[in-house]
């Protein structure tokens, strides 16, 4: 990796975009100059502390809140009930019914339905008469039994968790694709997997939640200033449940810990806080705990895939899939049932899979509620393609490998139609892999392999992830869930001001949580002004008093390259149009001859003919009497502009569409030796090759690739949610949950790639999320070591138990696949 | 989580600490708090004086007893342990040991007696104190007394101390020649928390080809560390080959129920434990081969 001295050493040099300059927001960061949710405050807040369920799933008896607030130093108790009562509405709902009768209100109405569920929410003089005054707070339940596996849930003789909806499945919808029956019917082999489990986990941030609510009772206003990650979701959401119009929310946010997407799923707490900070007449603060972080923040999706059949031809060609899937939600629809579409944008993997059908269920459990998390839905899919391809050529005894360039989408497809009329726009896969083989060293690895044979008590093991991370969503695809939902499309929007002294300031709609915006945004201004990204200041976060922003605006879904800085871009660019406008008057100039560069507007090829930026500012802002009026209608030095993608309203009938306008790719190469004897797992090397398109800033994209590799890891080998039957998490700390640390992480060999995107305003592609390949990589090396008549690897997460019962499982036992083949000479695939 | 309010002293002096703890009812000494400060955050305990002694210059000592051994004290830190090169030099194992308990954070507070104090069946240090046949000396404002560190554990987060009374230090006799230690675990992963663990310590026949003496502690089959005689009883005695040890470490942990969790169950960790005596017995054979500190081999096996 290189990174480029700062701009000061080299102001010669006008293109900032593609370079490794630093980071710009890092000096504040590392020197511990943040500004974070905890670190704010208003005069007079309270602090609050939620009273959360001990049991998974419960009716609420009562709830005494008197002996809390007769201790001193206790402003108020908010109930649900009470809240209810303040409510219009529940929360809206994206799925149609049943789904959308599975309400949820701020706080837990009648019964709680996860192991800390809210109850209630105390606001005292100090966190800690908070939560002494909590613990005060007497709820008597009458406990209900759990709802724990997520494909019983879906069974009608299972209890409910919600008895208005009269079932506990949220929705239900088979995607059908080309003629699955036909491929099976036709192919040399089918390969039936029983059972593939993807678990639950979370990116576990650094930062927990956190909120500084303030209703101001004067003037209506409800200010937020938060790590919510996708403020004008909340507003959308809970604005009609607390009569709250989007006209009157603030939502600010700052430096955020990272974020995941975890940070979409407390709108709820930001509902209830505002209600209390409502009835209490003064702003709450409310900063989340690690255990109430992993009991409520949100899960990743959990999902069960059943009865997998794959027709497969002889020369190793894959026709396609058929396969049950069950989702679990867990308590409440927080962003769900939208991750029973969002996975369609990579249907076929990086396949040409034709025929495929999805009999997709979505169920509700006494799970704390899934939100989307790095990877979020397409991962869940995509690891189980990437088993199927492992799988598939273990028992047809072909290379995986072959398996993989045979069935991948070529070089010369793109732009690729997936079935689903998805459009993968560019790429280059076979390539991909051979350099993450090469890095990881494969081949000597292979005869290692080879060599170690058996009796060592250790095994090598050799894994490729090849995975899409499709970034830019289409939210028309959430009407494939509910064709009354009034969206479609996407968008982002960025103000571009030259100052009064001619400074660059950026405002943009997102809500960056390391992925570096503001240096991001800084070089593609730079570029389009002339100047160098130090002379462009980028506000930290979202202000929604900026009016930088449009509804979908927010970091999320791998998306800011595209639509941010396409935001960014399209502002600068109109900027830029104004400058040139304004010097050309001030110069008596053509507009054609003006040139701008190094934060002046010149006459080209007359010296004595510049002005610099603050001159051109000072123009409009506060030397104006004699500008023509038609110059001032046209220049106001404060560009605002919406960049939106380029989609059509995908067919709620067909379930087609296209869903997304990037797919980034990534191959991950892992070599993994396997302790015999324990099941231990040590990653012998690991190479990660990205291709997002043009990269504007590579390493904060290997920055990403870093940690979305590390996240994967961690969730393959180390971290996992678990419920016993009662609904009780077993890892409700990180003394239980172990959050990968750098020890648990081996060096990380990237590669890169840059096909750059035909459809976006830059050629890049967004990437952060990854899709998931470690998970897929570290799986298939495991699979790899417990070699070809061993069990299948059936669960995403494979702890040193887990492994070593595949190693020793008893071998009349079920191996979990069986393969029929067709009589006769084998056939041709037909394409 | 917090701390609920609790009252606060440092005494100066040793006496002055266990005369506090002698007089005040709910007083608890207070080490490096690594423990005691999360159980009172999470209020699953309470006490109403912490009686700070991590700062006792009495108790932060690491000492050469006369036959060679160590005489440490209660409140030396695990990186001091790590890093002192009177511990490595003769009891190199427990020095690696004390260098991988959790992070560099923890291992810059928490100290050998609050690990041992705390008799948390997942904690480092008892189960090797208990192979090399540690001696916990304890005191209170009228006795001092001395304990076996295999009679000390009591068990889950129960220990032989009695109400005022400290430990004061941890003495570890010498090791003979021909003498070796080892440990080995099983972590759920790098310096994290064990499933399954065993210490030992062997003696080595003249010859150097038997064992002649040996002490295996398993950790993690019950809630204090386990001597587990039936295995020493087949090691001493037995060739020191790997397939003698392997064969001896087979019945280990006969007729323990180890616990169930998300991490494994009671069988795999039953097996484990056979796995990590037969790797610490090992590694303890390899020590005492190669001389004092061990070999270069038994060092980097050393996975605390
Ligand atoms: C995230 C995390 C993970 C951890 N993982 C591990 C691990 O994997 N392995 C491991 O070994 N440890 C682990 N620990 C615990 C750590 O090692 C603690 O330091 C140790 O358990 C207690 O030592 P302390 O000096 O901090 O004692 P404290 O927390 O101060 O005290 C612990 C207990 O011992 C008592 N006590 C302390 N000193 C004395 C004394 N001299 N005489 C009498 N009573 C005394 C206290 O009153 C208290 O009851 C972990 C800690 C954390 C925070």
């Amino acid at each position: 990796m290189t990174i480029t001295k700062g701009p000061g050493t080299e102001q010669a040099i006008r293109t900032w975009s593609g370079r490794s300059i630093p980071r710009k927001e890092d000096a504040r960061l590392v020197k511990g100059q943040g500004s974070f949710v905890d670190d704010g405050g208003v005069q007079g807040q309270g602090f609050a502390w939620f009273v959360r369920s001990p049991h998974a799933h419960a009716r609420i008896v009562s709830i005494d809140c008197a002996p809390a607030l007769e201790m001193e130093g206790v402003y108020a108790v908010l109930t649900g009930e009470e809240a209810r009562q303040q409510c219009e509405t529940p929360f809206f709902a994206i799925a149609p019914p049943p789904g959308s009768l599975m309400a949820e209100w701020p706080l837990a109405v009648g019964k709680v339905r996860y192991q800390g569920d809210a109850v209630a929410v105390v606001l005292a003089e100090s966190r800690e008469t908070a939560r002494d005054a909590a613990e005060r707070v007497f709820v008597e339940y009458e406990p209900l039994p759990a709802v724990v596996d997520t494909v019983a849930a879906a069974d009608p003789t299972t209890p409910l968790l919600y008895d208005d909806a009269g079932t506990n499945v949220v929705w239900r919808g088979v995607f059908d694709y080309g003629d699955v029956d036909w491929a099976l019917e036709n192919a040399d082999h089918v390969v039936k997997i029983d059972r593939l489990h993807f678990h639950r986990f979370t990116s576990a941030p650094l930062e927990c939640n956190g909120a500084v609510v303030d209703y101001d009772l004067g003037t209506g206003v409800v200010n937020v200033m938060s790590n919510y990650q996708m403020p004008m979701f909340a507003s959308m959401v809970i604005g009609p449940t607390i009569g709250v119009p989007i006209n009157k929310f603030n939502f600010v946010t700052k430096d955020i810990g990272g974020a995941f997407g975890i940070k979409i799923g407390f709108f709820a707490q930001i509902a209830a806080l505002a209600l209390l900070s409502k009835k209490a007449g003064r702003a709450v603060k409310w900063t989340e705990y690690r255990t109430e972080h992993m009991l409520t923040a949100g899960h990743g999706n959990e999902r069960t895939f059943l009865d997998i059949e794959v027709p497969v031809m002889s020369d190793g060609t894959i026709l396609g899939v058929k396969v049950r899937a069950f989702d679990d939600a867990g308590a409440y629809l927080h962003y769900e049932p939208l991750g029973a579409v969002i996975w369609s944008q990579v249907v076929p993997g990086c396949y040409k899979l034709k025929h495929v059908r999805v009999d997709y269920t979505e169920v509700v459990t006494n799970k704390c509620p899934t939100v989307p998390n790095r990877g979020y839905s397409r991962m869940q899919h995509l690891w189980m393609i990437e088993r199927i391809i492992d799988i598939v050529a273990k028992e047809l005894r072909l290379d995986p490998v072959d398996v993989r360039k045979t069935n991948y989408v070529q070089p010369e497809d793109y732009p690729y139609r997936t079935p689903n009329d998805c459009v993968y726009d560019s790429g280059d896969l076979p390539r991909s892999l051979d350099i993450a083989l090469e890095l990881a060293h494969a081949e000597e690895w292979r005869a290692r392999q080879r060599e170690l044979g058996t009796g060592s008590g250790r095994r090598i093991g050799i894994g490729i992830g090849s995975t899409l991370d499709s970034g830019t969503n289409n939210f028309g695809q959430s009407r494939i869930i509910n064709p009354d939902l009034p969206f479609s499309g996407n968008g982002e929007a960025a103000i571009v001001k030259l100052d009064l002294f001619g400074e660059v300031n950026v405002n943009i709609g997102t809500t960056p949580q390391g992925q570096g915006h503001e240096t991001t945004a800084a070089q593609v201004t730079a570029d389009i002004l002339g100047i160098a990204p130090d002379m462009v200041t980028v506000s930290t976060g979202f202000n929604q008093a900026n009016n930088s922003y449009v509804g979908f605006s927010g970091t999320y879904a791998s998306q800011f390259a595209v639509s941010g800085l396409g935001a960014v871009m399209g502002a600068a660019e109109k900027l830029r149009h104004q400058i040139v406008k304004l010097a050309a008057y001030a110069l008596r100039a053509a507009e054609e001859e003006i040139d701008v560069s190094d934060g002046f507007a010149r006459v080209r090829g007359d010296e004595n003919r510049a002005i610099p930026f603050i001159g051109l500012a000072n123009m409009v802002y506060a030397n104006n009497a004699g500008l023509p009026a038609e110059l001032l209608s046209e220049v106001d030095l404060n560009a605002r502009y919406v960049y939106v993608p380029p989609f059509e309203v995908p067919d709620p009938v067909t379930k087609t569409g296209n869903l997304t306008l990037t797919y980034a790719s990534q191959v991950h190469v892992c070599v993994v030796e396997v302790d015999e004897e324990t099941g231990e797992v040590t990653l012998l090397e690991y190479a990660a090759v990205d291709d997002c398109g043009r990269r504007i800033n590579p390493m904060i994209v290997e920055g990403q690739v870093h940690g979305a590799t590390g996240l994967g890891i961690a969730a393959a080998l180390y971290e996992s949610l678990d419920y016993d039957a009662s609904g009780q998490l077993q890892q409700p700390s990180f003394y239980e949950y172990h959050a990968a640390t750098a020890l648990d992480i081996p060096h990380v060999d990237c590669g890169s790639i840059e096909s750059a995107s035909p459809f976006t305003p830059n050629g890049a592609k967004g990437m952060g999320e990854g899709g998931g390949a470690p998970l897929h990589a570290v799986c298939s090396a495991i699979q790899d070591a417990v070699g070809g008549d061993g069990p299948v690897v059936a669960d995403s997460h494979n702890h040193w138990a887990r492994v070593h019962e595949l190693l020793h499982r008893d071998p009349t036992a079920s191996r979990g696949v069986a393969v029929t083949s067709r009589e006769g000479p084998p056939r041709v695939a037909q394409s | 989580m917090l701390l609920e309010e609790v009252e606060y002293v440092r005494p100066t002096n040793l006496e002055d600490a266990l005369a506090v703890l002698a007089d005040v009812d709910g007083a608890a000494p207070l080490a490096g708090g690594q423990s005691l400060v999360n159980v009172l955050k999470n209020r699953v305990a309470s006490v109403d004086l912490l009686v700070d002694i991590s700062r006792l210059a009495e108790l932060r000592t690491i000492k050469r007893t006369p036959g060679g051994g160590l005489d440490v004290g209660a409140c030396v830190t695990y990186d001091e342990l790590d890093r002192s090169p009177l511990v490595r030099e003769s009891h190199f194992t427990l020095g690696e040991v004390a260098a991988h308990i959790e992070d560099q954070q923890i291992r810059n507070k928490g100290t050998i007696g609050g690990n041992c104090c705390l008799s948390d069946p997942t904690n480092n240090l008892p189960p090797i104190l208990v192979a090399l046949d540690a001696v916990m000396n304890l005191r209170s404002t009228s006795a001092r007394r001395s304990v076996q560190a295999a009679e000390f554990f009591k068990g889950y987060f129960a220990t032989a101390l009695e109400s005022g009374e400290l430990l004061v230090s941890v003495t570890v006799p010498p090791m003979p020649a021909r003498s070796g230690a080892g440990y080995a675990s099983l972590l759920v992963a790098a310096d994290a928390k064990a499933m399954a663990r065993a210490a030992a310590w062997i003696q080595l026949g003249t010859g150097g080809l038997t064992i002649t003496s040996a002490r295996v502690a398993l950790a993690r089959v019950a809630n204090v560390p386990v001597r587990d005689a039936g295995v020493e009883a087949r090691l001493v005695g037995a060739e020191a080959s790997d397939a003698a040890v392997r064969d001896a470490c087979s019945v280990a942990a006969e007729g323990l129920r180890p616990i169930d969790d998300v991490h494994g169950s009671s069988h795999y960790r039953l097996e484990m434990a056979r796995v990590m005596a037969h790797r610490a017995v090992m590694q303890a054979v390899d020590q005492a081969t190669a001389g004092r500190n061990g070999s270069e081999s038994a060092r980097r096996g050393g996975r605390a």
